[in-house]
């Protein structure tokens, strides 16, 4: 019982092979981890490949199916972890950074306990930017593993700061990875690499254990081939969490057959494909009309608020707060990136009454989304403003305010929910993407309009070469 | 005074707090870098402030009281 042929097979199909003991576990992971060792080094995708603990996590899973005792559509399936969420056993999480790189935790990640308790696997600790890139960096080489390479060009950059989840998964190595957002880490990386990523709603995922860069915009969620899959995981981490107070008590089951012949109520923001590169517009414009199949689509519009501002101050300020010792003794200087060895100081400049200003603003804007929100099932934009960066050179980022991004600005600010979804090819032939923004813990809605765009396209299916 | 000389007033001074911090571990390109940073601090804590706001606004992340079980 090989699993060769289980590669680019979304989690749900992966699934039901192994419930109905088609596909052994072990099988499926010693492939994973064959590719992991393999081609994870290719694209910078790859920390730690967890050989010990995954097999010993397939075998205990392949005994439990044998014996009846199955799990749920996770259990024996493989997968990787940003590493910034804490592995114990040995296994080093360094949040991408040099200065961590032998940094050992004797206890796991809320989200990585939770994925073990759903049977899943895993088998790496998959690349990111250093601290998640909360430190300034204005390049895709700012990690201590090298810049994440995409897997649809050795050029081209993976996208951070979730980089291996989103180029482990397009390429092949895992059929699902976690990564994390404050503002933009997991849509971004889906989007660069044409693969699905879902930022779930602020409160709904457990942080306890994840590197702090914010604490009040930090999401973690999955990216994988489909967004079924995306809930499929979802499902498996969702859930209050005493030692993350600010989860929510709201229990979550995903509902995969939501979008099942419904009608959908979207919205575009005007003027939203401003500043976009011409495929990236041409190609959301294409998305528009095969929504408007699925439902209506009309423009909408929010109040004039200075969205990226708020949203980037508070990222400034909490991340400098979070990294205080690294930044004060000067460890910054063990980044790899050189502007991330410095950038940070000026963050000293942020005066306290102006961060405070930034979460009351934040109240107001939640209040305003929601208000334009609530007569729609969600906002749709391009995924990214263009294709993913060149692996030289400088990139434009909202975050720095060398570019626009009000959908992530308002999004990650008010912590609301986004897939992403591939959308067709662009400049250099990379992958353009879709993104639907809900109300808050709308995940499902969110969910099943992708799912519907994705029942009547084909850009999910669609796989790099290996480079 | 006008916008402009009031923003290049704020961010001097706050570089002068940065280069009395750190100062000692940049050299003038580093320096330069920090200042256009804080050039785009300034400005986006201007826009904040130009909003008004009432008494009412609270904000978005409301403090919680703690008390440890039982």
């Amino acid at each position: 019982m090989t699993a060769d042929g289980e590669v680019f097979t979304p989690v749900r199909v992966l699934a039901e092979r192994v419930r109905t003991r088609r596909l052994s576990p072990v099988a499926l992971a010693e492939t994973f981890l064959d590719r992991l060792e393999r081609l994870g080094p290719r694209y910078n995708a790859v920390v730690t490949v967890t050989r010990a603990r995954a097999l010993e996590q397939a075998r205990r899973a392949e005994g439990e199916i044998a014996a009846g005792r199955y799990r749920g559509p996770l259990h024996g399936i493989p997968y990787g972890a940003k590493d910034l969420l804490a592995t114990s056993g040995g296994i080093p999480t360094t949040w991408g950074a040099a200065p961590f790189r032998n940094r050992v935790f004797d206890y796991d990640a809320a989200v990585i306990r939770r994925l073990e308790a759903a049977g899943a696997v895993l088998c790496a600790k998959l690349a990111m930017v250093e601290l998640a890139g909360g430190m300034g960096y204005r390049q895709p080489n700012a990690a201590f593993t090298g810049p994440g390479v995409n897997p649809w060009s050795p050029d081209a950059w993976s996208g951070g700061s979730s980089s291996g989840s989103g180029s482990a998964v397009a390429a092949g190595l895992v059929p699902f990875a976690i990564g994390s957002e404050t503002w933009g880490s997991i849509l971004s990386p889906a989007g660069n690499c044409g693969v699905s990523g879902l930022r779930p709603t602020y409160g709904r995922v457990s942080r306890h254990g994840a590197m702090a860069l914010c604490w009040t915009l930090d999401k973690l969620g999955p990216l994988a081939l489909t967004a079924d899959d995306c809930g499929l995981v979802l499902e498996a981490i969702a859930g209050r969490d005493p030692a993350d107070p600010t989860t929510a008590d709201r229990a979550y089951r995903y509902d995969g057959e939501a979008g099942a012949a419904r009608s959908f109520r979207f919205g575009v923001l005007r003027g939203v494909t401003d500043g976009c590169e011409d495929a990236v517009r041409e190609n959301f414009e294409r998305s528009l009309r095969t929504l408007e199949g699925l439902g209506t689509v009309e423009e909408v519009s929010l109040p004039e608020l200075p969205y990226d501002d708020i949203t980037r101050t508070i990222l400034f300020a909490e991340a400098a707060s979070a990294f205080e010792d690294l930044i004060e003794s000067g460890g910054i200087a063990g980044l790899t990136a050189p502007e991330d060895r410095y950038t940070a100081y000026a963050r000293d400049a942020i005066l306290a009454k102006d961060y405070v200003k930034a979460l009351r603003l934040r109240g107001v804007m939640a209040r305003e989304v929601d208000r334009v929100l609530a007569r729609l099932d969600a906002l749709v934009a391009p995924g990214r403003a263009s294709v993913a960066a060149m692996l030289e050179g400088e990139f434009r980022s909202a975050i720095r305010g060398t570019a626009r991004d009000v959908m992530g600005a308002v999004g990650n600010g008010a912590g609301l929910p986004a897939v992403a979804v591939p959308n067709g090819f662009g400049a250099r032939g990379l992958p353009t993407s879709l993104q639907f923004m809900g109300r808050a813990w709308e995940e499902n809605t969110m969910l099943a309009a992708a799912a519907a765009y994705q029942s009547v396209t084909d850009w999910h299916t669609r796989h790099p070469g290996e480079q | 005074m006008s916008e402009a000389e009031a923003v290049g007033v704020e961010v001097e001074t706050m570089l002068e707090l940065v280069r009395e911090r750190y100062g000692d571990r940049l050299d003038a390109d580093q320096l330069a870098s920090v200042r256009t940073s804080i050039e785009a601090i300034v400005q986006a804590a201007r826009a904040l402030r130009a909003v008004r706001l009432t008494n009412a606004d609270e904000p978005g992340q409301p403090f919680s009281a703690y008390r440890a079980d039982p």
